[in-house]
């Protein structure tokens, strides 16, 4: 149980981290205002709103404000307390590299769950009083995916800081990520299939092209959420990924699959780098 | 049961050999002193102890444990104060007491280690804000937790005014009362010497001795230094001291005559100045500092021939 010590510590540390707050502060309000907005203007809702329809209507800022905050709060994880001494001060203690990269998810994806939950906390206590029907499940549902997709976005960011012992080079490794993966990816599934077609526009798509677009860790997170929720999911009109596509991994299920590989791989890669690293 | 046991360990970094073949033994419950110029492979070795860095080749063994498969068992055992660390600046110094208390599983509360090494009175202010002296007397405290069987300090004095020198060496002493081993490093001479049981010399990334600090004399043989003052100045005086089996080096500075002897030689060496002819106006016999020893082991010329320009004294100065 060592990995807990560091994950206090570093919830204890990083807490107090004002860029945090401020990603944090702003967030909680654009929840409460989106809420608000949805709850207020039908033509957002495309008719009258849902609990269901709220929850998809919050997934996207919170794919995206997880994958920023991830990044601030995590690219200096391992590579900035490498680089400036303090990984002397934790490994002085009787933790092992695996506790402290765990201690350090645990904890950072802590510091990440206070505006999560203060934010999506109110907005849905929000949505639900103002909304006033249908079901609080998928509410609840969408919390719950969400820690997990905070989770993994924590560990993807660690794995990449524990993979060097500079800051500046972890923090373009963790932007190349973000620019790949959240930036660009919406682009990446056309151009691999550009250059798969032989450098030529291609005249139909494959089975795995939607694959392809739910690889990044926020097109997974919605992905699965779409799995968690099929009916919320059918009932806004959400699109379906991999609708229409016989292949047994059309299926939005493929997202929690994704999601969990993203959660387990870099940070495993991660592992490997820094359990070998002299200090 | 040793403490702690190096056999045979070599660290390379690319090109650059750190340590070669590095054979030591701290038995347990004793106070060793690791002395060695800047650079000569300490921090490289209390590296490998805590398993910061791996051995290109050797082994090494703490408490019993491998350093590295068992590194966890090793540090569960034993409190550190590391070289080039840094503390979290955002967390205050009960914080990290306390952080340190957990990890341990000791059971003491951190305001008694922090009390013990005098800071208890800023437990609460952040420990980016401490000055170097408070910072290392807080990593002290961390080090402390637990009751560790063995204490591994880096250049603990760093930071420290004289009056904090002098507790830190007090807490070491307390700490070898109550049975730990402590290793501790240093190229601040005067503190080894006055607590060391033992002390180990590194230079160059190779052990060049080790042996109580009485030994190292005895294996210099030098282990006097005697100064005779004449009536007047005369180059015969250096002559006729250094044809007595004994004297290892004479220098003069005016009318003073420095002579480097073994101890049952200095009478000898008197006689041999007075009996040439030279009046003897006064002289002064002290052992040999450890600074000169030091300097003889590690080839450090300079230092040896200006035994007064301590290299602790300039570190202070600073």
């Amino acid at each position: 149980m060592s990995w807990a010590a560091v994950a206090r510590k570093d919830f204890d540390d990083a807490v107090q981290s004002r860029t945090i707050w401020a990603l944090s502060g702003f967030f909680i309000l654009l929840a409460i205002g989106l809420t608000y907005a949805y709850a207020e203007v039908p033509l957002l809702a495309g008719g009258e709103g849902t609990i269901g329809g709220l929850v998809f209507f919050l997934a996207g800022i919170v794919g995206t404000f997880v994958s920023v905050t991830a990044l601030v709060l995590c690219y200096r994880s391992i590579a900035g307390e490498a680089e400036l001494g303090s990984m002397k001060l934790l490994l002085s203690l009787p933790h092992s590299r695996s506790d402290v990269l765990l201690g350090k998810v645990i904890g950072r994806t802590g510091v990440l769950a206070l505006p999560l939950s203060i934010g999506l906390g109110i907005g849905l206590a929000m949505g639900i009083l103002m909304i006033g029907r249908g079901s609080v499940q998928p509410a609840i549902v969408f919390l719950l995916w969400t820690f997990v997709f905070a989770l993994a976005y924590v560990s993807i960011i660690v794995g990449l800081s524990a993979l060097t012992g500079s800051t500046t080079r972890a923090a373009a490794l963790s932007i190349g990520f973000f620019l790949l993966f959240e930036f660009l990816w919406d682009v990446v599934p056309f151009v691999v299939l550009f250059v798969v077609s032989g450098f030529s526009i291609p005249t139909s798509q494959p089975d795995w092209y939607p694959l392809l677009g739910q690889l990044s860790p926020s097109d997974a997170y919605v992905s699965g959420l779409t799995a968690l929720l099929p009916d919320v999911a059918r009932g806004t009109g959400q699109p379906i990924p991999g609708s229409g596509v016989d292949a047994f991994y059309a299926d939005p299920a493929v997202g929690i699959v994704i999601l969990f590989a993203w959660l387990c791989i870099p940070l495993a890669i991660g592992y490997t780098a820094f359990s070998r690293s002299d200090l | 049961m040793a403490a702690i046991q190096l056999d045979g360990v070599t660290k390379r970094f690319g090109s650059v050999t750190a340590l070669q073949d590095v054979d030591l033994t701290v038995e347990s419950g004793e106070i060793f002193g690791f002395l060695g110029p800047n650079g000569a492979g300490k921090s490289t070795t209390i590296d490998i102890l805590l398993d910061f860095v791996r051995p290109t080749t050797g082994s090494a063994t703490v408490l019993g444990h491998d350093a590295q498969a068992e590194s966890v068992a090793v540090r569960s055992k034993t409190g550190v104060l590391p070289d080039g660390y840094h503390v979290y600046d955002r967390l205050t110094g009960r914080q990290h007491v306390a952080f340190a208390v957990n990890s341990k599983n000791g059971n003491e509360r951190p305001i008694d280690l922090l009390e013990r090494v005098g800071i208890a009175d800023a437990a609460d202010r952040r420990a980016g804000d401490y000055s170097k002296g408070m910072t290392q007397r807080l990593v002290l405290a961390m080090a402390l937790a637990g009751a560790p069987e063995l204490l591994i300090l880096d250049e603990p004095s760093t930071g420290l005014d004289p009056n904090g020198a002098r507790e830190m060496r007090d807490i070491i002493r307390e700490e070898a009362d109550r049975g730990a081993t402590i290793f501790f490093s240093s190229h601040i001479l005067e503190q080894v010497e006055s607590v060391c049981d033992r002390v180990g010399i590194l230079n160059d990334g190779q052990v060049v001795a080790v042996n109580t600090i009485g030994g190292l004399r005895t294996a210099l043989k030098t282990d006097s230094r005697l100064e005779v003052t004449l009536a007047s100045p005369d180059d015969g005086a250096i002559d006729a001291a250094r044809a007595v089996s004994g004297v290892s080096s004479v220098v003069r500075d005016g009318a003073v005559v420095s002579i480097a002897v073994t101890r049952e030689a200095k009478v000898d060496a008197i006689r041999a100045i007075d009996e040439a002819g030279y009046s003897i106006v006064d002289f002064t016999t002290e052992e040999s500092s450890l600074e000169e020893l030091f300097a003889a082991f590690t080839g450090d010329g300079e230092a040896a021939s200006q035994p007064e320009a301590h290299i602790a004294a300039s570190e202070v100065a600073e």
